[in-house]
């Protein structure tokens, strides 16, 4: 895979080389070559059961709470190896958070929701929470629609707001990588385009690689793409290069529709 | 034959045919006997505490509920037998919950599934149908001859523990089965150790159906008499009715109940027996409401809304 210089963005925030993902004898990524940069938005797309979801886990060392499940090859975040025997994935997960397909918020009130990130980091000072509250709901664009009841619980909010809390409870703890799986998929379109808004102001500050099966949502919000296809990367590009000039034929068999 | 062919138009009409009206009787019909079978219920058990009322309430009175036992004569009360069955519930309740508690947690959330859980659970599962008579009789072997405590308290709050332990850390860990993984995945993705998942998100998120557990397991505990017989004893305490001290016998109002009925050479076995019934009933009446009413509101503490 070549990286040619018209790819947006600089530093390379994660640099996944030689991935390999096995779930017991079966070989779900191979050999995948990814980086991602900083202060971007990479697209992970391609057709259902393509692996893409199982290589965005690998990103957050997610793959360690699911049995039988194995990882080899190196994935380096700002140059340190993830995977390597000192790496701490507490600390990981820390500095990459993950948003999931579905809104998960915990049957807890909106406010301890957000601030669960840095209470269990160690902050306990009640000012600094609720500063940290508001702040993270104000960058998930959801502070005016939530700020009089962040003492009800998460569940009476609907799914698009939800989504958009989990979003506020990713950001509380200052992470550096956002990885969003789907993270649209079980909104209607107006939650939706709240939720592709969101990600691009995301990106000055951070670093969010998205999965997504939506081709026209990756067209919207992505700066570069990667196209999935059976478990491998068939092409990485810049968003608008993948969708107007693929190299190869899967992507463009894919992109236009001729399967997936 | 053609499959793609469109087949042949059954329904000419809106009107309802003869088919369609069958099918909408057993409808309406399966309504009625399965609300009519789950009002039943209701019924058997307003009926039941109408029942104990009527034969027990006028028994009573401040005399009998805070009464000593008489041995031989009338008017005996049953203040000690019911300050006994909360002290062996609570030291039951001591013991039980936070060992079915670490064990429920540990067989849902440490166990990798394989021989190991898989013992854990067929022991518990068989752990909990051995009958309470022949777990009394273990505790009469173990606390009463092996350890020479005699018949103690403490003695038949442990077999109450062997009795009930099985049973709650499989409730437990369903409760904790019931938690989807999502919430444990969204907890580890921001950087929570397990424990901390455990702890703040999975537990809470369980209390609810924990509670309800409890409340069974309390429910068996009130009216348990089999197990306690041969451990607690069928008095109480001589040194001082209501004894703190755990090695002392222990008659619970359950035991009483029996006891009267069957040993007791006392006149008013009717009184007391009747009585003492509906004593329990309302004891357990009240700790069930008032375990679901404390279970709502820390569920609603915890999470920010009732479950």
């Amino acid at each position: 895979m070549i990286d040619s210089p018209a790819l947006i963005a600089t530093s390379q925030k994660l640099v996944a080389t030689d991935v390999d993902i096995y779930y017991g004898a079966f070989h779900a990524i191979k050999s995948a070559n990814l980086n991602m940069k900083e202060n971007s938005v990479t697209a992970l797309i391609g057709p259902s059961g393509c692996g893409k979801s199982t290589f965005l886990r690998a990103l957050d060392r997610m793959h360690d709470l699911t049995p039988g499940a194995r990882v080899t090859g190196r994935i380096l975040l700002d140059g340190e190896d993830i995977y390597a025997p000192s790496a701490d994935p507490v600390v990981i997960r820390h500095r990459i958070g993950m948003v999931f397909q579905r809104p998960n918020p915990f049957p807890k009130t909106i406010f301890e929701n957000v601030v669960y990130g840095p209470k269990i980091h160690g902050e306990t000072n009640q000012a600094k929470l609720t500063e940290i509250c508001e702040r993270s709901l104000r960058q998930a664009a959801l502070w005016e629609e939530v700020k009089d009841r962040l003492n009800r619980s998460a569940l009476d909010l609907s799914g698009g707001q939800q989504q958009r809390l989990c979003i506020a409870r990713v950001l509380a703890v200052n992470p550096e990588v956002i990885l969003m799986d789907e993270p649209a998929s079980a909104l209607d379109p107006i939650a939706t385009s709240k939720i592709e808004d969101l990600i691009g102001e995301l990106k000055s500050e951070y670093t969010v690689v998205i999965v997504t099966h939506s081709m026209q949502q990756a067209a919207r919000i992505s700066d570069n793409t990667a196209f999935f296809h059976l478990g491998e990367i068939v092409e990485v590009g810049t968003t608008n290069q993948i969708f107007t000039k693929p190299r190869e034929k899967r992507t463009e068999d894919y992109i236009t529709g001729r399967f997936g | 034959m053609d499959i793609m062919a469109t087949p042949p138009r059954v329904l000419n009409s809106l009107a309802s045919s003869s088919g369609v009206k069958a099918r909408k009787f057993a409808d309406r019909t399966a309504t009625v006997v399965l609300w009519c079978m789950a009002s039943s219920i209701i019924l058997l058990l307003a009926a039941f505490i109408i029942y104990m009322f009527w034969i027990g309430a006028r028994y009573l009175t401040p005399a009998f509920i805070f009464g000593l036992p008489a041995e031989t004569s009338a008017g005996g009360g049953i203040g000690p037998e019911i300050y006994n069955s909360f002290y062996i519930l609570i030291l039951t309740l001591i013991f039980t919950v936070p060992i079915a508690t670490a064990a429920g947690v540990y067989l849902q959330e440490y166990a990798r599934p394989g021989r190991f859980r898989e013992l854990v659970v067929f022991s518990a599962e068989s752990l909990a149908t051995v009958p309470s008579i022949v777990m009394g009789l273990f505790g009469l072997l173990v606390f009463v001859y092996l350890f020479k405590w005699k018949f103690t308290a403490l003695g038949g709050a442990l077999t109450l523990t062997l009795l009930n332990l099985p049973a709650l850390m499989r409730v437990t860990q369903e409760a904790l089965s019931s938690v989807p993984d999502s919430f444990r995945e969204a907890s580890m993705g921001i950087g929570a150790t397990k424990w901390q998942t455990i702890l703040r998100v999975v537990l809470p998120s369980a209390i609810g159906r924990m509670t309800t557990g409890i409340v069974l397991i309390a429910g068996r505990i009130f009216g348990e008499t089999a197990a306690l017989i041969f451990t607690a004893g069928l008095s109480v305490s001589t040194n001082s009715p209501y004894d703190i001290n755990p090695f002392h016998t222990a008659e619970t109002l359950a035991v009483h109940l029996w006891y009267t009925h069957t040993e007791s050479i006392v006149p008013d076995v009717d009184r007391i027996g009747n009585g003492s019934a509906l004593v329990l009933l309302i004891m357990v009446l009240v700790f069930n409401i008032s375990a679901r009413v404390g279970g709502r509101a820390l569920s609603k503490r915890l999470t920010g809304r009732p479950s």
